[in-house]
């Protein structure tokens, strides 16, 4: 038998008007990290960092479900909305649970449409972090596949889902770990997983702010695994590339959810990279 | 070729999770490797018949046009990025879907773990 070190509890915040239910876990002491999802999934795919006494030790590492995900909640009147994530709703969940929380410049990790608005955030709210790890994280990307197949009345979007995004997962991922994650997308909510995909290839606002980043006073580092067909090494390097000081890792046996698909490929990249975040002035003190 | 998708019709009728998967998948699919066509059809999950073309007469439900050297990467134990996946394939310029893709979408893990059957390394999955 074991315990995990993980707790969770929620926390009600406003967002765009409306009050929303998060789900959020934690796990360690000291400098606060916030872990952002995928889309169409949630935050197990943290708990093997959050289960990792070596990081946890000097590292808060605190994940939360975004609304309609996991065990958060959708907004009350849920069942008459289309759900479409947009860059300004994210971002301002992002911010209202860092302001519930009562987190002092956190690290912000975020994969994939987690990545994609930590960079959003970095352009934009660059002095409420102190540094940003987004991984598979890229400017943009059109969807290749039609992101209404994921949502209709006539076969199950979560199946679907999962055996379309295991396109993005390496073949050197643990079998045991592959299917955990597939299993989240799997039990993603009807709509959710289209909703972040609307999200995800259609808004292209951050291209051009990806030259205003400022890493000299919160540092990116962006971190892409070989097998991401969606947000391939290439993607990752061009946005690289537009962000004065960004720099880059290519994992090359991980995929798109490396955290979760293979977390011991993932462990040395996701250390490498905390070691490259600055730490806050209320922290150092 | 044919003796590989044989191969992968014996080992579906030896894997009934898979033949759970596909029991709603009657379809006649084409491979279509160089040119070369190869007609797959199935019933309730299994393989009934495997038919070389050409043919212009065999209606198909979708297709998967490659090569043949993007096929060996993609069975290798741990193909190299991009040869990992049939829609690897498409995205790095080795394959083509054709047809009625919401079919093939519907059945994907079926059909993507059926085509996984002839993988060197049954430790991997498709």
């Amino acid at each position: 038998m074991s315990i995990e070190p993980i707790t969770g509890r929620y926390l009600t915040v406003t967002v765009q008007g409306t009050q929303r239910r998060i789900y959020f876990e934690e796990a360690g002491q000291g400098r606060p990290v916030l872990c952002l999802h995928t889309a169409g999934a949630d935050t197990r795919q943290w708990r093997h960092l959050m289960n990792d006494a070596e990081i946890t030790a000097a590292n808060r590492l605190i994940a939360f479900d975004m609304p309609w995900h996991g065990k958060s909640l959708p907004p009350e009147g849920f069942e008459t909305e289309e759900y479409l994530l947009t860059t300004d709703a994210y971002i301002e969940t992002v911010l209202a649970v860092i302001d519930g929380l009562g987190l002092d410049r956190p690290v912000l990790a975020g994969c994939s449409m987690g990545g994609r608005i930590a960079l959003q955030l970095a352009a934009r709210h660059g002095h409420k972090f102190s540094g940003f790890i987004a991984i598979e994280a890229s400017d943009f990307q059109p969807a290749w596949y039609d992101i209404d197949w994921f949502h209709r009345p006539d076969a199950h979007g979560g199946e679907m889902g999962a055996a379309l995004v295991s396109a993005n997962i390496s073949p050197f991922a643990p079998n045991a770990e592959r299917w955990n994650t597939l299993w989240m997308f799997m039990q993603s909510g009807p709509g959710v997983f289209r909703g972040d995909l609307s999200f995800y290839t259609k808004d292209e606002s951050l291209i051009p702010r990806l030259p205003t980043i400022d890493t000299g006073k919160t540092p990116v580092h962006i971190i892409v695994g070989a097998y991401d067909l969606t947000c391939t090494p290439e993607d990752a390097k061009r946005t690289a590339n537009a962000i004065p000081g960004a720099t880059l890792a290519v994992m090359d046996e991980l995929g798109h959810f490396p955290m979760s698909e293979h977390p011991e490929g993932f462990r040395p990249f996701f250390i490498d990279a905390l070691g490259r975040m600055s730490i806050s002035t209320a922290e150092a003190a | 070729m044919i003796d590989t998708f044989t191969h992968i019709q014996t080992r579906l009728d030896g894997a009934p999770h898979l033949l759970r998967l596909g029991r709603l998948f009657s379809e006649t699919v084409l491979i279509d490797v160089e040119g070369d066509e190869y007609y797959l059809t199935f019933e309730k999950g299994r393989i009934t018949s495997i038919v070389e073309g050409p043919s212009r007469k065999t209606p198909w439900r979708f297709a998967l046009r490659t090569d043949g050297e993007a096929l060996a990467q993609f069975w290798k134990a741990r193909p190299a990025p991009g040869f990992h996946d049939i829609f690897g394939l498409v995205k790095i310029g080795r394959g083509r879907i054709d047809g009625d893709i919401l079919s093939l979408v519907k059945n994907l893990r079926f059909f993507k773990e059926v085509m996984g059957l002839a993988r060197a390394s049954e430790e991997v999955a498709a």
